[in-house]
């Protein structure tokens, strides 16, 4: 097994901790970190794998599509940190309503 | 290099006249509404244009930068593609002009911008030929959905708009990281060039699990429709029906364009239990549908549970091909236009009581005639009954499955029928009685009842043009051309 | 093999474990302050990542971004989520009821954590170990593309389009949250002197960074996202140390820079598929320049929307109230 290849596996090691999170902790932001962390775990599983190339040079398409993800990424993170402020405003939980409540 | 002089290029109109009328509509403020409408008529013509094209010379193609496949984006028309941009211009219409009168000033400046950019990035995922481009077009979609659904910014729209993000950034990243397997199997994001590459490993399996739970929880299939519910029924009425009738059909366009030209020499079992979610969604939504007490939420569990129907194909699929997914093109094509007018009729209602308890509409009937009546043409195709849209889908999909033996989803389809007559009588029957503690009514514009009536029509007037409709569907018989290899 | 690989290699390892256990404490640890010092933490250990793999464009985006942006906005949040009112007593009473989870609850989705890193990673394993991607492909079209920096060869021309697409991403984003109304504002510090002497050094300084990130995004690591947050960055830092602009300024030319970015972009894919008869085609020799042109559009709206992002609220104005 060679280096990208481990860090492959740590890609989806991550995508299934974040999964883990975003199912078990019930507060809103540590779902949207949950979130992050499993699009941390696919951007890697896309860069790594381009490294199985023989030339010298890492494929560029996906160092490309990650840094679009990543943009995507801080669009989304920005628009349900504000959307979580303003239900927590309105209901003074940042837990969605049929979960039990929780708190911090 | 680009297409010949001699054809238009209908398609890339379609996708930056809506978006360049987005960045327009958020600089001017004032002229939103006229920006808007002006905006929703050119693409609705552009439709017409991309249709005449396709008639005439059959699929569209076009490589974006002029580099083509693997390195460049493709954009693709077929019949499939048409009937779903054909969706988005018709609902579109009747929803903005519905919407002129229902948003006051302040909102509407904040409706349209967000309404203009969703319905490029819907455009955009109709003619995607690259998994990578869907993704980015179904992060559009979702964003402005998101935004769109918590317009009111009401505590239930804030919840609801809340489990729709959590629901839709999941679904989106299992699609990437499906994405991400695909790309590094084949070497490409170009779906052509996938069906002829991939083979079946592991990579691939696990690809299509993750592509699969990604969009079949942003399209709400049973058991992934959790968020369904509250995100469509608390929304504005606009809003709600753009989300039942455009947004969830994106996603399950993504799935249904994937299966018909990547995985479905692929499947193992996958469509089967497609299928039997599909049949549960049909019965669980429709009793859920039946139980509920307030209008809009009983709309939208019936989304749930129209949405299953359209699962139906996966299973058929395999064996029927063109017959089974046409049958399903159609079902897409005249709920959207059956569950916007509903949605109208609910925000109709609710503007006239000021509620939407399906209990106390008050002889409804004799005061607001028009909505009433929009309500049980819609419901006409919703139940499946002749002469409608629903009628000929359901029809269609139900010989389908007869041909093929397949009698657990002809009882489902029947019952499904059964169930949905008793949930839209329901809602009649108390429309037609007096209410215990009658109301204030407010009147209702005329606008906003009649294109809720002009979308129902709509959906009616679908039972009488099967043989056309099917023309356009055949264009480019999806399953053999995109393909080029197959 | 050499002793600097068996180093590397070990480092790599290290990295490895490091990140797995900043994820899980990120998930874990019951305050939340610590769980985004923790996260900002595992963005830059991401960053070294990038640079282990060869991918210093990323590297630049994930520090700048991921780490850097995603941090600010994920503390002021939790600034703004402490300043509203606390928790009410309900909710205190049913999250003492939830400190003992039955256990099928807490074991099932270890289980199914377990079993889906299985899966997965046992579908990784069954990749061929050798694969080229489009790597010759885009060797071949280089030349063409006028850039010398491959990512920004596919970025911004291979496949543009998705860029395009893209800026509308984040400009909805911002719309989505203006949508909303905004929040309130930070909890007010007094202006601290120190960060505003350090502000008139840092923002000047950012701002060339910026600049020479757009300019040299052409030949090597660097381009419009990493230039447009630094700027972002830049903003930031201003909002923090009190930076106030006319509300006049605020709203048209706010608003066009925002929409500079995919405007453009629209614009000459207008353009160039009436002139050249295909949406983003550019001619050989002018693909250079178009290409600055795009990216400097973008950069500004980028660094403005992430700003704006940052400030959440609305610029006051009265034909949006």
């Amino acid at each position: 097994m060679n280096i990208p290849m481990i860090y492959a596996l740590l890609g989806i090691t991550l995508f299934s901790v974040g999964l883990y999170g975003l199912i078990v902790r019930e507060h809103l932001l540590r779902k949207i970190l949950a979130l992050n962390i499993m699009g941390s775990g696919i951007f890697l599983v896309l860069v790594a794998l381009g490294k199985r190339s023989v030339g010298d040079l890492p494929d560029p398409v996906p160092h490309a599509m990650v840094i679009t993800g990543i943009v995507v990424a801080v669009s989304a993170t920005a628009l349900a940190l504000t959307l979580m402020l303003k239900l927590v405003e309105v209901s003074g939980s940042a837990v969605l309503h049929d979960a039990p409540k929780e708190r911090s | 290099m680009g297409g010949l002089l001699s054809d238009a290029h209908w398609g890339v109109l379609l996708i930056l006249l809506p978006l360049f009328g987005g960045l327009c509509s958020f600089l001017w403020p004032g002229a939103v509404k006229f920006i808007g409408l002006a905006t929703v008529s050119a693409v609705a013509l552009s439709v017409v244009g991309l249709g005449d094209q396709l008639l005439t010379t059959g699929v569209y193609h076009h490589a974006v930068g002029g580099w083509g496949a693997p390195l460049g984006i493709d954009l693709y028309a077929d019949g499939l593609s048409l009937f779903m941009l054909m969706v988005n211009a018709l609902v579109g219409l009747g929803v903005s002009i519905y919407a002129l009168d229902y948003f006051d000033q302040g909102e509407a400046r904040r409706f349209w911008p967000l309404w203009l950019l969703l319905l490029g990035g819907l455009n955009a995922l109709f003619l995607s030929a690259d998994i990578f481009n869907l993704y980015v077009t179904l992060e559009i979609v979702g964003l402005a959905g998101v935004g769109l659904a918590s317009l009111s910014r009401s505590g239930a729209a804030l919840d609801g708009a809340m489990r729709y993000l959590m629901a839709t950034l999941l679904g989106s990243l299992c699609y990437l990281l499906g994405v991400a397997l695909l790309y590094h199997s084949a070497g490409t994001v170009d779906i052509p060039l996938l069906a002829e590459r991939l083979e079946s490993t592991p990579p691939v399996w696990a690809a299509l699990g993750l592509i699969c739970a990604g969009l079949a929880l942003k399209t709400a299939l049973f058991p992934l429709h959790f968020w369904l519910p509250k995100a469509h029924a608390s929304a504005s009425a606009p809003v709600s029906a753009l989300l039942s009738a455009l947004v969830v059909k994106a996603s399950f366009y993504i799935l249904l364009r994937l299966w018909l030209e990547i995985f479905s020499v692929r499947t193992e079992g996958v469509d089967d239990l497609l299928g039997a979610l599909g049949m549960a969604a049909i019965i669980w939504g429709s009793l859920q549908a039946l139980q509920q007490t307030r209008l809009k939420l009983m709309i939208a569990y019936s989304t749930v549970s129209q949405m299953g129907y359209l699962f139906l194909v996966f299973p058929l699929a395999a064996a029927g091909a063109f017959s089974a997914w046409s049958a399903v093109a159609y079902l897409i094509l005249s709920h959207a236009l059956a569950k916007s007018s509903m949605f109208l009729v609910a925000g109709n209602l609710m503007h006239f009581g000021g509620h939407d308890r399906i209990a106390d509409l008050d002889r409804a009937v004799q005061r607001l005639p028009i909505t009433v009546g929009a309500f049980a043409l819609a419901g006409v195709s919703i139940m499946g009954l002749p002469p409608s849209g629903g009628f000929i889908g359901k029809w269609l999909l139900l010989n389908e499955a007869l041909n093929q033996g397949r009698w657990d989803l002809v009882i489902v389809m029947m019952i499904g029928g059964v169930l949905a007559a008793a949930y839209i009588f329901k809602v009649l029957g108390f429309a037609f009685t007096q209410a215990p503690v009658t109301h204030e009514p407010k009147g209702v514009p005329a606008i906003m009842e009649w294109s809720a009536l002009l979308l129902a029509v709509a959906a009616i007037v679908l039972g009488f043009l099967a043989s056309p409709l099917m023309l356009i569907l055949g264009i480019g018989e999806t399953v053999q051309l995109m393909g080029a290899g197959q | 093999m050499e002793a600097i690989d068996i180093a590397l290699g070990l480092f790599d390892l290290l990295l490895v474990f490091l990140l797995l256990w900043l994820a899980w404490l990120v998930m874990s640890s019951e305050d939340l302050f610590k769980a985004i010092v923790l996260f900002v933490a595992f963005g830059l250990l991401m960053a070294l990542v990038w640079v282990r793999l060869e991918a210093p464009d990323i590297a630049l985006a994930e520090a700048a971004i991921g780490a850097g942006l995603t941090g600010a906005l994920l503390m002021a949040a939790l600034d703004r989520l402490n300043a509203v009112k606390p928790m009410p007593a309900a909710a205190v009473v049913t999250s003492a009821k939830r400190e003992q989870p039955s256990l099928p609850s807490k074991v099932l989705p270890l289980v199914a954590l377990v079993l889906i890193v299985l899966g997965l990673g046992y579908a990784l394993l069954s990749l061929p170990d050798v694969a080229d991607g489009l790597v010759p492909n885009v060797k071949e079209q280089m030349a063409q593309s006028g850039v010398k920096n491959p990512v920004t060869a596919v970025l911004l021309n291979f496949r543009g389009y998705d860029t395009l697409l893209e800026m509308v991403v984040l400009l909805l984003a911002l719309l989505s949250v203006w949508s909303l109304g905004g929040v309130r504002k930070l909890s007010p510090r007094n202006t601290n002197p120190v960060l505003a002497s350090l502000c008139r050094v840092l923002v000047p300084v950012l701002i060339l960074v910026s600049c020479y990130l757009l300019w040299v995004g052409a030949d090597a690591p660097g381009g419009a996202f990493q230039a447009g947050s630094v700027l972002g960055a830049a903003g930031v830092l201003l909002l923090l140390s009190g930076w106030h602009v006319e509300q006049k300024i605020l709203l048209w030319p706010l608003r066009f820079i925002l929409v500079l970015g995919s405007g453009v972009f629209i614009i000459i894919a207008a353009v160039l598929f009436f002139t050249q008869g295909g949406l983003l085609t550019y001619p050989v020799a002018q693909a250079g320049w178009l290409i600055l042109l795009l990216e400097s559009a973008a950069t500004l709206s980028i660094g403005a929307t992430l700003a704006a992002l940052f400030f959440g609220g609305i610029p006051k104005s009265r034909v949006d109230q």
